[in-house]
């Protein structure tokens, strides 16, 4: 009897429980809910904490509250010069009016991204549609990712109960055919500077060689100057003294100068003198009286 | 309104003040009163919780069975927090508090605890081409260092916050590196490159409430693609290329200059050496001669006689000599044959001193000569 009692209050409880699970339900900081009754919306403003609901009366849908991301495929994009690039950009999004997100997407998150993608791309191409190459790439996009942004901040509330926080453009490519121009130009670039460098460097050894041999006869001409000057001077002053001491009796000077040069030119034997015998040293030859 | 709202108090489902203390909620005396109504429902007699009793109210142990289950629910909310990490505590969903390292206890089911590492420096990495501001391409890979600075962001307010860091780091990344030149990329500019990166990144991930602090951004490669390596290659093969052509050229003057001027210095030498030699056989020659006039002053007919006799003795006694007597009245004639024939071979310049009727006049004396020689030779055997 008793343990029937108790069998009962156990089963009570469990079916307590059960309705329990059925009916609380927590809605996390993280989170964004609805209830639907029979697929009506019936409440939207649920703040984090613990709600009841009836069980199979209201429906429970709930959405990720935090920042999300847009990441849409890579999109072929025509730039103001007619050149395709492939632009990769992702955006970021917040939920804010959950009612509207619910009765936007029928429930689906990835609807929401899936329109969000559609109308980043058309704005991005419209962007750089009218704009070349360096006018995309280069870091001046700042204004032009904030209007992007703002712009459809302001229809993502409206029609999506959506906040988007950023849009950016991740990464711009080219396709194989511009990317090999670019090639070509980058390469011909550092030919030129290649080249600049090689003139560069035989212009320096061009100057500096012909410095070293203009140094060098200069220096070699300076010395010819200065060992003639020297050698002036020698014989100068060897004139000089010849001068004054052959001035004192130039007769004998010119007697004496030419004996010298009488033995000098006749020290050979293969020179051979005819002599008449009337020159004064065959005087006494013939005659020893001298006469 | 929920119950846990706050100003929501009296609508506490535990009835009493346990919401203030982080005690676990009275959950014995909770059943008990369960137990009172259902028994009072049941027409059961009303038991209180320390009725603990075998066989008391039933057979049934409900005391021990409470005791057991509220003992296993507090050992289920212990938990320890690592010195390294925090804890992001959500109660009914709603964020609670964040909790340091050490012990801690939170009611289960009802409160959820997410531990996040809080110190660990963790390394993202980028790499890719892309474009720089000249419109050229460039091979980038960059290193962003960080870690979780704010738990309750990380946790609570971005849906995937290593995959937000990624995107922004890539977005960051191309937005600085296409504001910069190729060579600014490469070489001048990698640090600024680097701090650019990291103060942009840092901004997008506050925007994006990642709760996420970058520490450091390195641009570990940052080089020209390989499609075109090459020519960068002979761009730096050419500035090579420019300083040994200089140091060749250095090298040139280094070894012609000093070269010139040892040379300088000796045609100065061997001037200095022309001119003393130069200036002293002078001096030499001239003392000679003042020496010699003394003597000759004193006797000058002797002394010219004497040097005269002299010199022609050496001239004569080292010359060949032929006495012509051109007169014909003397018979004296000295006649060296030998030289003669000799000289018939060399002795050029005599012989244009020596007219050809001269020869033919000295033939005819030798013959002469040779002549009574011989006969003079005759008359002598014949005499004997």
């Amino acid at each position: 009897m008793n343990n029937n009692k108790s069998l009962f209050v156990i089963a009570l409880i469990l079916v307590g429980l059960l309705v329990l699970s059925s009916s609380a339900f927590v809605v996390k900081e993280t989170e964004k809910a609805v209830l639907l009754r029979f697929g009506e919306l019936v409440r939207t403003d649920y703040t984090p904490g613990l709600y009841f609901k009836v069980p199979l009366v209201h429906e429970l849908r709930k959405f990720d509250a935090r920042i999300q991301t847009v990441d849409s495929q890579p999109v072929r994009m025509l730039n103001s010069e007619n050149k395709f690039m492939m632009v990769d950009s992702y955006a970021k999004f917040r939920i804010v009016d959950v009612g509207r997100f619910y009765k936007a997407t029928r429930g689906d998150e990835r609807n929401a991204v899936r329109l969000l993608a559609e109308q980043i791309n058309n704005r991005l191409r419209n962007q750089f549609g009218v704009r070349d190459l360096h006018e995309v790439v280069s870091g001046q996009r700042d204004q032009l990712m904030a209007d992007i942004t703002k712009n459809l901040n302001e229809t993502a509330q409206k029609d999506l109960g959506v906040e988007v926080v950023d849009v950016r453009v991740k990464r711009i490519d080219l396709p194989p055919e511009v990317s090999e121009s670019v090639f070509q130009r980058m390469r011909t670039g550092r030919e030129l500077e290649a080249r600049d460098h090689r003139a560069k460097g035989q212009e320096a050894s061009e100057r500096i060689r012909a410095n070293a041999d203009r140094q060098k006869v200069v220096i070699e001409s300076e010395a010819y100057r200065q060992a003639e000057e020297l050698r002036g001077a020698g014989d100068a002053e060897a004139a000089r003294i010849y001068a004054d001491a052959y001035s004192k009796n130039p007769e004998f000077y010119r007697f004496s100068r030419s004996l010298t040069a009488y033995r000098e030119s006749f020290k050979d034997k293969g020179d051979m003198l005819l002599v008449e015998p009337d020159s004064a040293f065959f005087r006494y030859l013939k005659d020893p009286a001298g006469k | 309104m929920a119950w846990n709202e706050p100003g929501g108090n009296n609508k506490d489902p535990w009835g009493g003040g346990n919401r203030n203390n982080d005690g676990p909620p009275d959950l014995d005396e909770l059943l008990r009163k369960m137990q009172q109504k259902l028994n009072g429902l049941f027409g059961g007699k009303p038991t209180t919780a320390d009725d603990g009793r075998p066989g008391g109210s039933g057979s049934f142990p409900w005391s021990l069975v409470l005791i057991v289950l509220a003992v296993v629910y507090g050992l289920w909310g212990f938990y320890q927090v690592d010195a390294s990490q925090s804890a992001v505590v959500l109660r009914l969903g709603k964020y609670h508090e964040t909790v340091g390292s050490g012990l801690h206890w939170n009611p289960p089911l009802i409160d959820n605890v997410t531990k996040v590492n809080m110190t660990e420096v963790r390394t993202e990495r980028t790499t890719g081409q892309m474009l720089t501001e000249d419109a050229s391409i460039v091979d980038v890979v960059l290193q962003v260092q960080w870690h979780i600075d704010d738990a309750e962001s990380f946790v609570l307010r971005v849906a995937d916050p290593l995959k937000s860091l990624q995107e922004a780091t890539d977005s960051a990344l191309r937005h600085v590196v296409g504001s910069q030149t190729l060579n600014g990329v490469i070489s001048q500019n990698r640090t600024q490159v680097a701090a650019d990166t990291q103060v942009r990144l840092q901004q997008y991930l506050d925007l994006y409430k990642t709760g996420i602090r970058v520490d450091v951004v390195n641009l570990t490669d940052a080089k020209a693609p390989r499609e075109v390596q090459d020519a960068f290659d002979d761009v730096v093969r050419a500035r090579e290329d420019e300083v040994r052509l200089q140091n060749e050229a250095q090298a040139y003057a280094n070894q012609v200059i000093p070269v010139a001027r040892g040379q300088a210095q000796r045609m100065i030498e061997e001037a200095e050496a022309y001119k003393s030699r130069v200036v002293e056989s002078a001096r030499g020659e001239a003392a000679r001669f003042e020496k010699l006039l003394t003597e000759y002053q004193r006797a000058p007919d002797v002394t010219r006689e004497r040097m005269y006799l002299d010199t022609v003795q050496d001239v004569m006694s080292n010359t060949s000599k032929v006495m012509v007597d051109v007169e014909g009245g003397n018979n004296m004639m000295y006649l060296p044959l030998d030289k003669l024939a000799e000289n018939s071979g060399s002795g050029a310049s005599t012989r244009t001193q020596v007219s050809s009727q001269v020869i033919d006049e000295i033939t005819q004396r030798v013959m002469n000569q040779v002549r009574t020689e011989v006969n003079s030779n005759r008359r002598a055997r014949e005499v004997r």
